[in-house]
C-alpha cells in the first residue's frame, strides 16, 4: 500500500474525525453517517487502526508457520540450507547441556545406519572385485595385463581406466582471490600431487588466460581439456570448483558441480567474506564436493563379456556333450574289445580308430565266432569296424569240443566236454558202433591228449538188456491140455516175434551170440509124461510161429519141462491158467571173447 | 594450517627463482615461467609453534620484453621485492615494480631482497642507497643464492610481518 493511499485512509478515519473540533455541520454529517452505515463504521474504525499498527504477532506466524514451511520446501532447498547452522548449533547446544538425550535419540539410528554404511562398504568391494573379475578372463584382458606391466599401473586400475566413461577423479575447492586452495578430494585409487601447488597454478592459468586473451573478467576459464583428462571449471561469487575428470562427462555434471558452488557460497558466505588464510573451517563444504565425485562404467561391455561367456558356455557345453559322447563311445568300443578278446577262437592284436573307422587285427579259429553276428550283437555296425584276421587252431576247450562235435558227430543222446588238460569227456549213451568209430577218431582230434568214456552208457547195450528183460517177462497161456493159444494171445506171441527179431539184430551189432530158449509148461494136473509131451508141443507151436516168422531157426531150443517149474502160486490168480504156458529164456554169448579165449 | 599467498618480483635475472629452489618444496619446472610467467612453489614455516604455509608466486621477471602480470597478484598476502646487488638498475625496476604492485593489491607487507651477496666486489648498490632505503621504512635483506645466505630468514621475515597484521 503506497503513502498516499495510507494517508487518505488516516485523515478519513472516525478516530482523524473525532480529533478534530466538532461543528454543526460536522455533528449532521457523522449522523448521517451513522444512519447511513451504523456498525460498519466500528469495524472500519478497527481496520484502519490494524493498518496503523501494522505488526505480525507470534500467533499469527505460528498459524502460517508449517504451511509457509511446506511451501519453501517445495520450492527450493534454501529453507533447509538456512536451518543448517541453526540445527547444529541447538545440537551443539543440546550435547553440551545433557549428552544423554540426544545419545538416547539417535540410538535406534546408529545400529542400521552402521549396517547400511558397511552394506555400502561391501557393495563397493564387490563389484570392484567383480568387475577385475569379470575382466580378468576376457580377450582384451591381456592386453591390459601388458600395459599394467609396461606402465607399472595395478591390473584392477587399468581394468578401472579402460572401462569408465567418465570419473570425477579430485575436485578442488579454490579461494578466487587467492589461489589457496581451501578443500580437496580426491577418489579412491587415485594418487594427486600437491594439491595446494596445483590449485595456485590453475588460478594462474587462469588469470593467464585472461589478461592474454582479452576476455571480460567476469568471464572464467571452463575447462581445461589434455589427452583422455578435462578439468571443468566452476566459478562462484568466491570460490571456483575446479574437477579433475577422466573421460567424458555429460553436461549434466556442470549443474551438479554449479549446485555445490552455490551451496558452499550459502553455507560457508561469512567465512568467505572473512578468510585469511586458514583453511580449516571449509571441512564444513566436503559433503557438497564429494558430490561432485561422480563416475560412471561402461555397462555396453558387460554385455559383450556377457556374450562372450554364453559363447564360452556354449562351446563348454558342446565339448562336454562331445567328450561325454567320447568317453561312452570309447567305453562301448573297450568294453567291445574285452568281450572280443575273452572269445575263444579269437586272438586280438592290433586295435585301433582312424578316420572314424575301427580296426582289428587278428588270428581266428575257423570254428570261432563269426565276427559279423559278434558286432550286430554288440551294437557295431559291420561298416564301422574294419577286421583283418588270420587262420590258427585254437587248443582253447571250448573250441576243441567244437571241433570234436563236428568230427565225432556224437548221437543227441550223448554229448562231449573238453577240459583244461584236453582231456575229451563223453557222457549220455551212444550205438555201439559209434563208441567204437569214436574210440579210433579220437586221437586225431587237435588238442585231446586223452579220451574218456567211462560214463557213457553203451546204448546197444542196453538195448539188448531192454530186450532180453522184456522177451523173458513175457509169457503166452495155452487152453487146457492143447497147444492152442487162449484167445488174445497171438498178439502177443506176435510182438514176441518182433522182439526176438530186434534183440538178434542188436545181438549180431554187438557181436553176440544169442540162443533163445523156448520153454513149455504145463499145470500140475495131469499125468506127468503126458503133461512133458504137451509142454513139448506148446514149445514147438511157438517156436514153429518164430520160424514162420523168418527168424533163423537155428538160435532157438525147444524144450519142455511140464509142471516142473511152476510159477510161484501166490503171484497168480489162477494157478491153473498161468501154468499153461510158454517161456522164453535168453542166452548170450560175446563171441569176441570166445575167440580171444579160444 | 593457515596459507598465504607470497608473490617474488623483480627485475629479470635477479635469481629469483634460484633463491628459493633449494628451500621450497616445488612440484613445476622453470618453464612455466617462460610460459605461463610464474611458477609457483611451497614453503612451510612456523611462526610462533604454529606452521604457515606459503605458497609462493615466482613471477617472471619484468624486462622490456614482458611486462608484470598484475592479476597474478591479486589476493597475495605480501611479496618479495627481489634485486641483483651487481646491476643497479634492477634496484630502480624494484622501486618502480613495488609503486606498480601497491598500487594493485594495496599496503600489504614486503622484503627489499638484495641478491647476490656472494660478489659483493661486483656490486653496484652502495651502503648509503641501502641506507636511505631502510629510512624509507623499507626492510632489507642480503641474500645469496649461492651460499643460502639469509634465505631461510627472508621466509620467516615475511611470515612473522604478515602474522603481525
Amino acid at each position: 500500500m503506497n503513502d498516499f493511499y495510507q494517508n487518505k485512509l488516516a485523515e478519513d478515519s472516525p478516530k482523524h474525525y473525532q480529533q478534530r473540533d466538532e461543528t454543526g455541520e460536522e455533528k449532521e454529517f457523522k449522523e448521517l453517517r451513522s444512519l447511513l452505515i451504523g456498525v460498519e463504521a466500528h469495524k472500519l474504525e478497527e481496520i484502519c487502526q490494524r493498518i496503523d499498527d501494522f505488526k505480525v504477532t507470534p500467533e499469527e506466524i505460528s498459524k502460517a508457520l508449517p504451511e509457509a514451511t511446506v511451501l519453501r520446501s517445495q520450492q527450493d532447498n534454501l529453507l533447509g540450507e538456512a536451518m543448517i547452522s541453526t540445527v547444529e548449533e541447538a545440537i551443539q547446544g543440546s550435547i553440551k547441556k545433557d549428552i544423554n538425550i540426544l545419545s538416547e535419540t539417535i540410538f535406534p539410528l546408529i545400529g542400521p545406519a552402521t549396517r547400511k554404511s558397511v552394506s555400502a562398504a561391501l557393495d563397493e568391494m564387490v563389484q570392484s572385485f567383480n568387475q577385475a573379475l569379470e575382466h580378468s578372463l576376457s580377450p582384451q584382458s591381456f592386453k591390459w595385463r601388458l600395459e599394467a606391466k609396461r606402465t607399472g599401473k595395478s591390473f584392477a586400475e587399468i581394468i578401472l581406466l579402460r572401462t569408465l566413461l567418465y570419473r570425477v577423479e579430485q575436485i578442488f575447492l579454490i579461494h578466487k582471490q587467492s589461489g589457496l586452495l581451501l578443500q580437496h578430494i580426491v577418489a579412491s585409487q587415485v594418487s594427486a600431487q600437491d594439491p595446494d601447488l596445483v590449485s595456485a597454478m590453475l588460478t594462474a592459468i587462469q588469470d593467464f588466460v585472461k589478461d592474454s586473451f582479452s576476455v571480460r573478467q567476469s568471464d572464467g576459464l571452463q575447462s581445461l581439456e589434455f589427452g583422455e583428462l578435462t578439468i571443468w571449471i566452476q566459478e562462484g561469487p568466491s570460490v571456483l570448483i575446479a574437477g579433475i575428470i577422466r573421460g567424458n562427462a555429460p553436461l549434466d555434471l556442470r549443474s551438479v558441480f554449479q549446485d555445490a558452488v552455490e551451496k558452499i557460497h550459502f553455507k560457508a558466505n561469512s567465512l568467505l567474506r572473512n578468510f585469511n588464510g586458514d583453511t580449516e573451517p571449509f571441512e564444513s563444504v566436503k559433503p557438497y564436493l564429494e558430490a561432485c565425485l561422480e563416475s560412471q562404467y561402461k555397462t555396453e561391455k558387460t554385455s559383450n563379456y556377457n556374450l562372450l561367456w554364453s559363447f564360452v558356455t556354449g562351446v563348454g557345453i558342446i565339448a562336454s556333450i562331445w567328450t561325454f559322447f567320447t568317453i561312452k563311445e570309447q567305453l562301448r568300443w573297450n568294453a567291445f574289445l574285452s568281450k572280443l578278446k575273452s572269445e575263444p577262437g579269437l586272438v586280438i592284436l592290433e586295435s585301433k580308430k582312424e578316420q572314424g573307422k575301427y580296426f582289428i587285427s587278428g588270428m581266428r579259429d575257423p570254428l570261432g565266432k563269426d565276427i559279423n553276428s559278434f558286432l550286430k550283437e554288440n551294437n557295431f555296425q559291420p561298416q564301422e569296424v574294419i577286421t583283418q584276421w588270420k587262420p590258427y587252431i585254437s587248443l582253447e576247450p571250448q573250441l576243441i569240443t567244437k571241433r570234436a562235435y563236428l568230427q565225432l558227430k556224437p548221437p543227441k543222446t550223448a554229448s562231449l566236454e573238453v577240459d583244461e588238460n584236453g582231456v575229451l569227456y563223453a557222457t549220455g549213451s551212444a550205438p555201439q558202433q559209434w563208441i567204437l568209430d569214436m574210440r579210433k577218431q579220437v586221437v586225431m582230434i587237435s588238442g585231446i591228449s586223452k579220451y574218456d568214456d567211462t560214463k557213457l552208457d553203451n546204448f546197444d547195450v542196453n538195448q539188448l538188456q531192454f530186450y532180453q528183460n522184456k522177451i523173458e517177462e513175457s509169457i503166452l497161456f495155452f487152453s487146457e491140455g492143447t497147444s492152442d493159444l487162449l484167445p488174445g494171445e497171438d498178439v502177443k506171441l506176435k510182438a514176441q516175434s518182433l522182439n526176438i527179431q530186434k534183440i538178434l539184430e542188436i545181438a549180431t551189432s554187438l557181436n553176440q551170440e544169442l540162443h533163445i530158449k523156448i520153454i513149455g509148461h504145463t499145470n500140475s494136473t495131469g499125468g506127468e509124461k503126458r503133461n512133458m509131451i504137451l509142454s513139448q508141443s506148446r514149445a514147438e507151436k511157438v517156436f514153429s510161429y518164430m520160424t514162420s516168422d523168418g527168424i533163423d531157426s537155428r538160435i532157438f531150443k525147444v524144450i519142455g519141462v511140464a509142471a516142473s517149474e511152476q510159477i510161484n502160486p501166490e503171484s497168480l490168480k489162477n494157478n491153473n491158467e498161468s501154468n499153461r504156458r510158454v517161456s522164453f529164456k535168453i542166452l548170450l554169448n560175446d563171441l569176441q571173447k570166445s575167440k580171444s579165449i579160444n | 594450517m593457515l596459507q598465504k599467498k607470497i608473490c617474488m618480483v623483480g627485475a629479470f635475472a635477479t635469481g629469483k627463482t634460484s633463491l628459493v629452489a633449494k628451500y621450497v618444496h616445488s612440484i613445476f619446472s622453470e618453464n612455466y615461467q617462460t610460459t605461463v610467467g610464474v611458477k609457483i612453489d611451497k614453503k612451510i614455516v612456523n611462526i610462533g609453534g604454529n606452521e604457515l604455509s606459503l605458497i609462493l608466486w615466482d613471477l617472471y621477471g619484468e624486462d622490456d620484453f614482458q611486462k608484470l602480470r598484475l592479476s597474478y597478484l591479486r589476493g597475495s598476502s605480501a611479496y618479495l621485492l627481489v634485486v641483483d646487488g651487481t646491476r643497479h638498475e634492477t634496484l630502480e625496476k624494484a622501486f618502480s615494480l613495488q609503486s606498480k604492485v601497491e598500487e594493485s593489491i594495496g599496503n600489504v607487507p614486503f622484503l627489499l631482497v638484495i641478491n647476490k651477496s656472494d660478489l659483493t666486489d661486483e656490486w653496484e648498490i652502495e651502503i648509503e642507497e641501502m641506507d636511505k632505503i631502510i629510512e624509507r621504512g623499507w626492510t632489507v635483506i642480503q641474500t645469496s643464492a649461492k651460499t643460502g645466505l639469509g634465505v631461510e630468514e627472508i621466509f620467516q621475515n615475511i611470515a612473522e610481518k604478515i602474522m603481525e597484521r
